[in-house]
């Protein structure tokens, strides 16, 4: 193998790439290395921790064919601290010279061949995502599903297709967001490791019109220019969550979301010894939202913002889910509903119809 | 499936041929999922693992089957959820069900999955394996609470729950809750019993605040499937913890979980117990453990000793479980003393041995007085206290009376003339002659000893 690359393609490659082999925790060596080879003229960067497997191809001057791994942390923090230009890459036997006019270094690679193959997918679902949405759509929701590997189900996040509208929903039991994708003929029911989507994220890139997203019943691509991404998905029955999303209340206020944010986190301040346990008071008469915590210790606060009510009523929720959940919906104006002290409360928009964010109540 | 012989002898010689990260990431989560004359299934975690097995070992594994004359086999690789490297099964079923209420500063719970997977290994902290039924000995003091103990191993939260054992101290409490959970844990694997002592319940609650864990305290505990509480009345006197504890308990409770809680004595006796947990302790059963009677206490010894691979003469067990008579902490905690002292000097633990070691030691519990031994005396002899302090000379109140003075003696220590005044004598010497006199017959009346021995029995019970 040899050939020439700048600088700048293959440290941007890297860092999307090498990342999952750095953080890899399985007994086999060469998942902590980073694949490389060339194909079709190109330059292919591979890492995968047998869950995701992340492959960017990259431009660059193939002089002669070759496949090689090596270390990811040592490759992607060598590239890194090269000044931009030119690099030549040559590969004598297990051993990769990577070279510019003043940097000549070498790293012992293992050999392509026990690379593991990263997962092909040849029949199934495809889909094409307008990049944006799905971007903002991840962002949204992915936050609500739960990190706790006791409970598989919980910790992905559902592609779901219901009367002709892809909706993107995650839920750690305490809280949920759900939002609509985009509407398709084609039935869809994906359960995807959060994880996965994550890392989706952090290597989406910005100039790219669409997302193609291939599936069969047991992975799912990503396909985003230069970049696929290739994840598991979990194998088990998502809960029925559209049942618990109430559509009718006794209690909705509308306010600025700002101000709703405001009071909230500053009602946080009070409730970091009641695990963020805070008060809203949803009051007709008064026209307005108030929030109430109390620190045993430390003190109290209420603090109120004008809203547009119908019906009065109270519930106690945890602060931080309520903050998620604002800050998710990115809107100017909210509308927060609930039904008495025990049953879920819904975050909505009129300006976001596809959005919905539920929280359940603690009990006081 | 069980274990295929023929796919373990595959893996067994893989293991040999490769390396050991490529053995054990590849082939430690697969197993045989089908196999029949012409074709086997095995599955494996996901994706990932099917194609590189396919791609890169099946020639491998096809050749170490023919090996196995299964030449003509077709192998077929699956993803099966049961393989996840993780070891956790996947939730198929949960179901969506709201819990009906749920405790203050614990989120309600939208889904509660009956197959929860767990970490059984942290969930049985503090849980000792020695702790069993099995060498649990049932005697009359015991009976009821171990029954109690049984009933609740085979259907944990639908009867007597909560379950409060009170009782003095060495007396099983912590082995008999423990075996409980050890129980649970046996018949259904996966169960979460959460052992704790109200004491470390304390400690971690406190760091749950100062860290700002409380949801992960609350959630340790409120997820448990059978919560196991030692040594309750320490919380006495902490009314944030009581709170906490109340807040669990309900939680648990609602949700039909096993509660078992310990305390050395009954909820209505602990002082500044808050006034809703006493209540609530009183709800399900409270039963009581007693002091061993001779018999138990004999066969416990018995039991320990067997465990140490000793066999004891009836004698000493007798001898020893005269000895010590309320703890049976501290009844092991002889025979252990006559072992080492057995074992440093080469002895056979004989009655000499024994009489030599614990001979001056005395066990006399701080509540026994003289009063105390001079009326269970009179009552052993169905005579009246008036009748056993008065001066009558008749020999069926003579007798009684000279048993008490020995008694004094032996169990009290008392001095003659305190002995004489306590039992209405203005002579020290007659304290003397008796207690001489019943030491001496004592060595072979029969029937005296059965006396003496019954009468110290009640004493001690």
């Amino acid at each position: 193998m040899k050939l020439q690359v700048t600088q700048e393609n293959l440290n941007k490659a890297l860092n999307n790439v090498a990342r999952i082999a750095m953080v890899n925790k399985n007994a086999l060596p060469i998942l902590n290395n980073v694949l490389i080879r060339t194909v079709d003229n190109r330059l292919s960067l591979s890492a995968t921790n047998l869950e995701i497997a992340i492959t960017e191809k990259i431009g660059s001057k193939v002089q002669t064919e070759g496949a090689i791994t090596v270390p990811a942390r040592l490759m992607q923090e060598y590239v890194s601290s090269l000044p931009s230009g030119i690099l030549e890459l040559e590969l004598d036997e297990h051993k990769l010279h990577i070279s510019t006019e003043q940097y000549k270094s070498t790293i012992n690679g293992v050999f392509a061949d026990e690379f593991p193959l990263v997962p092909e997918i040849t029949k199934g679902l495809q889909l094409k995502i307008p990049l944006k949405d799905l971007k903002k759509s991840l962002q949204q929701v992915v936050f609500a599903a739960s990190s706790d590997e006791t409970r598989p189900v919980l910790t992905g996040v559902l592609l779901n297709t219901q009367d002709g509208s892809l909706f993107v929903a995650a839920t750690d039991s305490y809280r949920l967001a759900e939002k609509k994708l985009l509407k398709t003929a084609q039935d869809i029911s994906l359960l995807i490791p959060a994880s996965a989507l994550q890392e989706l994220l952090r290597v989406l890139p910005e100039n790219t019109e669409s997302v193609e997203m291939h599936a069969d019943n047991q992975q799912v691509l990503f396909k985003v220019g230069d970049i696929e991404l290739v994840t598991r998905l979990i194998d088990a029955t998502y809960p029925d969550y559209k049942k618990l999303i109430p559509t009718k209340f006794s209690t909705t206020a509308t306010l600025a979301r700002d101000e709703f944010t405001t009071i909230t986190k500053v009602a946080s301040l009070f409730a970091r010894e009641s695990a963020g346990s805070i008060t809203i008071k949803v009051d007709e008469g008064a026209k307005n939202v108030s929030i109430t915590s109390i620190a045993s210790q430390l003190g109290e606060n209420t603090s109120s913002a004008d809203a547009d009510v119908s019906g009065t009523g109270e519930v106690t929720l945890n602060s931080r889910y309520l903050l998620d959940a604002l800050s998710a919906l990115g809107t100017k104006e909210v509308s927060f509903s609930f039904n008495g002290k025990l049953e879920p409360c819904v975050l909505t928009s009129k300006e976001a119809p596809g959005q919905t964010y539920l929280v359940m109540p603690l009990k006081s | 499936m069980e274990e295929d012989a023929v796919w373990q002898s595959v893996l067994g010689e893989i293991e040999l041929t490769v390396s050991r990260g490529n053995f054990v990431t590849w082939f430690k989560n697969t197993q045989v999922l089908r196999r029949d004359n012409s074709s086997m299934i095995i599955g494996v975690p996901n994706i990932f693992y099917k194609q590189q097995l396919e791609s890169k070992f099946k020639p491998m594994i096809m050749e170490l089957l023919a090996k196995n004359g299964l030449g003509e086999i077709s192998l077929e690789f699956k993803t099966h959820t049961s393989t996840m490297p993780t070891k956790r099964p996947t939730n198929d079923d949960t179901e969506v069900v709201i819990l009906s209420e749920s405790p203050k500063k614990t989120n309600r719970e939208m889904f509660s999955g009956n197959g929860a997977p767990s970490l059984t290994h942290s969930y049985r902290q503090g849980l000792n394996d020695r702790y069993t039924f099995d060498s649990f000995i049932v005697g009359s003091g015991n009976e009821m609470a171990y029954a109690a103990c049984q009933a609740i191993a085979q259907n944990p939260g639908t009867k007597y729950n909560p379950l409060f054992i009170y009782g003095g101290v060495g007396l099983g409490k912590t082995h008999l809750i423990q075996a409980v959970g050890n129980a649970v844990l046996a018949n259904k694997k996966g169960s979460k019993v959460v052992y704790a002592t109200s004491e470390q319940f304390v400690q971690e609650f406190l760091d749950a605040i100062r860290y700002k864990k409380i949801t992960d305290f609350a959630g340790h505990y409120r997820n448990a499937d059978v919560l196991i509480v030692d040594d309750m009345q320490f919380i006495a006197g902490k009314e944030k913890t009581q709170e906490e504890f109340f807040h669990t308990f309900n939680a648990l409770h609602q949700a039909n979980k096993q509660i078992i809680i310990s305390s050395d004595k009954p909820p209505k006796s602990i002082p500044t117990l808050e006034e809703r947990l006493r209540s609530r302790f009183e709800w399900g059963m409270i039963v009581d453990i007693g002091a061993p009677d001779f018999e138990t206490r004999c066969a416990i010894l018995q039991n320990k000793a067997t465990q140490h691979n000793i066999v004891l003469d009836q004698p000493v067990v007798e001898f020893l479980a005269n000895q010590v008579q309320t703890n049976i902490r501290e009844l092991e905690g002889a025979l252990n003393q006559l072992l080492a002292f057995c074992e440093m000097r080469n002895l056979t633990p004989d009655l000499s041995v024994v009489t030599g070691l614990f001979g001056t030691h005395r066990s006399r519990p701080r509540h026994m007085n003289a009063k105390q031994v001079v009326e269970r005396t009179a009552k052993h002899f169905q005579i009246s206290i008036e009748e056993i302090l008065s001066p009558k000379r008749d020999k069926d109140i003579v007798f009684p009376r000279q048993i008490a003075m020995y008694l004094l003696r032996s169990e009290l220590h008392l001095s003659f003339p305190k002995i004489a005044q306590e039992l209405g004598r203005k002579d020290h010497t007659t304290a003397i002659h008796s207690v001489e006199k019943i030491e001496k017959e004592l060595h072979f009346d029969n029937i005296l000893k059965e006396h003496v021995k019954e009468i110290k029995e009640k004493l001690y019970a």
